[in-house]
């Protein structure tokens, strides 16, 4: 299951970047996002960290969007969604496969989107960049096992696939929670008590959302 | 089965007279609170309708079990029937709660894991009522909108989790010592939910009827469809 995963993930990265696209669009869309947000205060005024992490996040929430509706376009355009089932790859790894691809540009997305918060928002890392990371990675997982489910719901939908992200949003609401939370206070550099707290929601919200979508992927990804 | 209009009407009348007893119960037989005045009656219609709509919630997530697991239609019907309830009645409960909270904390809305996770649990299934309407998932719609249904209730706990990590002023109603209630509170509380109850199986039982009609006028105008082009031809 591993190498059918690890073979889905890298195909759809090399179609990702074959086109010279990749997550272009997502990435432009989370810098204009930044920079819009940051004319939002006054100049000389400084964003406050817990304003830039959300300002981050929901650049984040958006991309994932972008991402999982490229890497389940891949199957649709090239007609190989019957054939990615009919392959005696187990069905779980195929969501597996998309979760990882997906994974991986939304950390390259997020790499812009930091910097970007950065230079317009005046972030400033003051605790450990280690436990941002960390963070970060927690998050992603949560957000990417929902994206890749969502994805393969909007499979084959045409336009109505946007319509799914109305209840995509509210369903990251905890994640969201818990990384502007810990970012804040990153950020600060001054832990609070109940960042392990954050810590264990956003791991019991990888966990619910990973073991459901493993559950539920065949469902919704199959032939007619 | 279809259920007879006779059957829908007796339900009706008993739920307009079970939420009767329950206005009188509140304006005659609960006491007035100290501290909030008559103001803290509308508690009573509140609390019913949140609890209404979490079990119109989780009646969606069973029925969306079913649904994968029998694979049986009539599952999805229930599931957009409870859906469609119990929106109305967490809508109900967010504008109750927020005119109570405007007099006793002097605002509008504020950050609170219990209103929070009604909101966000408001725009789930409103989000959920939409994608129904909209017909999303084409001929796997009832597989689609089941696998939203289960990943909807699923969100729930971490929602009021994570709501309540942020920060609380939420009264407490589930105290250790009865939420500092009096027992003819807690009586006109019972009351109103099962009131509110009745009148939640009767909305659910009409919607159920209306659309198995809807549905068989479906069938009726495809087939008179068919056989005028049989005709034709």
């Amino acid at each position: 299951m591993i190498r059918s995963t690890l073979t889905i993930a890298g195909k759809d990265l090399r179609l990702a970047f074959a086109g010279g696209q990749g997550p272009v669009q997502a990435i432009l869309l989370g810098l204009l996002l930044v920079f819009l947000f940051s004319l939002s205060a006054a100049p000389g005024d400084l964003f406050s960290s817990q304003q830039g992490m959300a300002i981050f996040w929901l650049c984040s929430s958006f991309a994932v969007v972008l991402i999982f509706s490229l890497l389940f376009r891949f199957e649709e355009e090239n007609d190989t969604a019957t054939a990615l089932i009919l392959s005696p790859a187990p069905i779980q790894s195929l969501w597996l496969g998309k979760t990882l691809a997906g994974a991986i540009l939304l950390g390259l997305c997020q790499i812009f989107f930091f910097l970007a918060a950065v230079v317009f928002l005046s972030l400033d890392v003051q605790g450990s960049p280690a436990l941002l990371l960390l963070m970060i990675v927690s998050v992603d997982v949560g957000l990417c096992v929902l994206g890749g489910l969502m994805g393969a719901m909007g499979h084959g939908q045409g336009a109505k696939d946007t319509l799914l992200t109305i209840i995509l949003f509210p369903l990251q609401v905890p994640l969201l929670l818990g990384g502007i939370r810990i970012g804040t206070e990153v950020l600060y550099g001054a832990l609070a008590v109940d960042v392990a707290q954050w810590f264990g929601l956003i791991l019991a919200f990888d966990a619910v959302f990973s073991g459901a979508a493993l559950f539920l992927f065949s469902h919704v990804f199959r032939g007619e | 089965m279809p259920i007879s209009s006779r059957f829908l009407v007796v339900l009706a009348c008993l739920a307009a007279l079970s939420m009767l007893l329950g206005q009188y119960f509140i304006w005659f037989y609960a006491p007035e609170e100290l501290t909030m005045g008559v103001v803290q009656k509308i508690f009573y219609l509140h609390l019913p309708l949140a609890w209404w709509a979490f079990m119109a919630f989780l009646g969606v997530f069973v029925a969306s079990v079913m649904v994968l697991w029998t694979k049986n239609e009539k599952w999805d019907l229930w599931a957009g029937v409870l859906a469609e309830v119990g929106v109305l009645f967490c809508g109900l409960a967010l504008v109750t709660g927020s005119i109570w909270g405007r007099a006793s904390w002097n605002t509008w809305w504020t950050w609170d894991p219990r209103l929070s996770t009604t909101l966000v649990m408001w725009f789930v299934y409103a989000g959920y009522l939409l994608l129904r309407g909209a017909g999303v998932g084409g001929v796997k719609g009832a597989t689609i909108r089941a696998v939203l249904g289960i990943v909807a209730f699923l969100d729930v706990p971490l929602v009021f989790l994570s709501a309540r990590l942020w920060r609380s002023i939420h009264p407490t109603v589930f105290a250790a010592q009865g939420g500092g209630l009096e027992p003819e509170m807690w009586v006109t509380v019972w009351v109103n939910a099962v009131a509110w109850g009745v009148l939640f199986i009767v909305l659910a039982v009409a919607r159920i009827h209306n659309q198995t009609l809807a549905h068989r006028i479906d069938y009726i105008l495809a087939r008179f469809r068919d056989t005028t082009l049989q005709h034709k031809e």
